[in-house]
């Protein structure tokens, strides 16, 4: 359960972060066309009952990740589709992240939320919450919508819609932490987007290496929500233990 | 039901290191008694900021306890302790996003007390509670930091410089609203202003390079310090100055006069003029000075300087 606090200031964040036009527009533009827009006219591009073969020469030795394409022409579009669809989960919380950490520090407002009583901690916690009270619902909504166009037009298993679902969780969750990090290091918002991008881009990379990688688009999804929750892990731990709090008050 | 006997305010060995081996305060130790009104001197970078933030649970120290009535930051029940504790930061930014209400309703929420039509009757907000907080002129923001940190009826006035960057005007609209709500509180006022502090504090903690130095009340300050004559002769302070050194008694200028410590005028200050008419200095104006809370401080601060 959440601290009486946490609740009350939660509520200030979100409010704010409604009211804020950057913050909302980084929030819905962004998750709209990754997760949306690009996935959906791929999807209604293809034709699910005469899929469109690969012309791949016999001699040509496909990476286990790749090598269903040849067998499964519809496995095209979940190999272009998985990455895609993590990198929107990646990046909207990052974005709006900037919004909610950066400015108030820039603003020199969190003198005055420091002044209250609260604790520092209590109070990154109300903000990360308001992120993902944002982000979450867009980028897990949007991405229900595909899914289930996915599932309707059979070029996706349940299991593999499953396992999307939680690597968006898992990605939302990583850009979160990864914000709070990059927010106690950076004193700008500029510093923070050049941040943002080195410790997010490894994983973008990772992303469509796992997928070429990894047999099986389920389970290269599985695989790189796997490295999403590892890498929160990771993340947060050098947060609260290697930066701290502090840092947020220099 | 608080323990009198509990100070509102204790530190106890305090030592507060930053990154890059940068000791902010260095076993700080001192208490504050419930209704004390101290201030908090020093020079810029001598750990005042610090310090508040540490009270204020900000920060954590590197070592030793900060506690309020009784309470570490570690306690669960710290926030309860807060909440008795009202806050004047320096110089906070102010939200573009929130109106004043708006923001007086969070303080009020977080308190979980206070009446806001109250202080914003007292500190004269009425017609400012739908402007958002950023596009108040500095002294009403200065005075909405106070009716935050008043709304929750707190025992203690945490008051990080709380007039900096104030016009003459607001600057005094400040003081008269801190001698109505100050008595009866505990209160800490950290300020550069010298005679801010004398005129509302009866003690003083002096820092100087994370060190205290003092704490002390004001009014055993000035009868530790003696009494100064200042004289002007028509040959001016430097032919005064050379007149009292062949006399063997210290001076010191400042501007046209020199300064010269007389722990019994009354008695002195006869003697030492016909030494000096004799010699041939001719001396227009002698007259008792008492030394300001500024000259201790500087003295203070200068003897410290030395003993480091």
């Amino acid at each position: 359960m959440l601290a009486r606090e946490v609740k009350i200031l939660f509520r200030k964040e979100l409010g704010q972060l409604l009211r804020n036009k950057g913050a909302m527009l980084t929030a819905l533009f962004l998750p709209l066309l990754l997760m949306l827009i690009i996935p959906l006219a791929q999807v209604l591009a293809v034709n699910p009952d005469h899929p469109k073969e690969l012309p791949i020469p016999p001699d040509v030795s496909l990476p286990p990740g790749l090598a269903e394409v040849g067998k499964d022409p519809l496995a095209t579009v979940r190999l272009l589709l998985t990455p895609l669809i993590s990198m929107g989960g990646l990046l909207t919380p990052a974005l709006t992240a900037s919004y909610i950490f950066i400015s108030e520090r820039e603003s020199r407002t969190l003198e005055l939320l420091v002044a209250l009583p609260v604790r520092v901690g209590q109070i990154l916690q109300a903000k990360l919450l308001a992120i993902l009270a944002l982000s979450a619902p867009v980028c897990l909504g949007l991405f229900a919508i595909v899914g289930g166009l996915m599932l309707s037009r059979g070029l996706g298993s349940p299991g593999y819609v499953v396992a999307m679902f939680i690597m968006v969780a898992a990605s939302l969750a990583f850009s979160s932490s990864t914000a709070l990090f990059v927010s106690l290091l950076a004193r700008d918002i500029r510093t923070a987007s050049n941040l943002n991008g080195l410790v997010l881009s490894p994983f973008l990379l990772g992303s469509f290496i796992v997928m070429a990688v990894v047999p099986g688009t389920t389970l290269a999804s599985a695989v790189i929500a796997g490295g999403y929750l590892l890498g929160t892990a990771v993340v947060l731990l050098l947060a609260l233990r290697v930066v701290t709090f502090e840092r947020m008050l220099r | 039901m608080a323990d009198p006997a509990v100070p509102p305010l204790e530190v106890t060995h305090v030592i507060k290191d930053y990154p890059g081996n940068v000791r902010a305060l260095d076993r700080v130790s001192f208490r504050i008694a419930s209704g004390e009104r101290a201030c908090l001197l020093g020079p810029n970078g001598a750990g005042k900021t610090t310090l508040i933030r540490l009270l204020t649970g900000a920060l954590s120290p590197s070592y030793g306890q900060v506690r309020l009535f009784g309470l570490g930051m570690e306690s669960e029940s710290f926030l309860q302790a807060r909440r008795r504790v009202g806050i004047v930061p320096q110089l906070p930014g102010m939200y573009r996003d929130l109106s004043v209400s708006d923001y007086l309703q969070l303080v009020k929420d977080l308190y979980g007390r206070g009446d806001i039509a109250e202080v914003v009757e007292v500190f004269g907000l009425g017609p400012y509670t739908r402007r958002p907080m950023a596009e108040l002129s500095g002294g009403t923001q200065r005075r909405l930091s106070l009716a935050a940190a008043l709304l929750g009826s707190p025992e203690v006035l945490l008051l990080d410089e709380p007039t900096v960057g104030l016009d003459p005007v607001s600057m005094r609209d400040v003081h008269a609203f801190l001698r109505r709500i100050m008595p009866g509180r505990t209160v800490l006022l950290c300020t550069h202003n010298l005679a801010e502090a004398e005129a509302l504090c009866e003690s003083a903690i002096i820092l100087q390079q994370g060190r205290v130095v003092l704490h002390e009340r004001i009014s055993a300050l000035r009868q530790r310090a003696p009494a100064l004559l200042s004289i002007r002769a028509a040959q001016g302070p430097e032919r005064l100055l050379a007149a009292l050194a062949e006399l063997g008694t210290p001076g010191r200028q400042e501007e046209e006069a020199v300064l010269v410590p007389t722990p019994e005028p009354t008695t002195q200050a006869p003697e030492l003029l016909r030494r000096l008419l004799a010699a041939g200095v001719d001396v227009y104006e002698c007259r008792v000075v008492t030394p300001s809370l500024e000259q201790l401080f500087l003295d203070i601060i200068g003897a410290a300087d030395a003993r480091a």
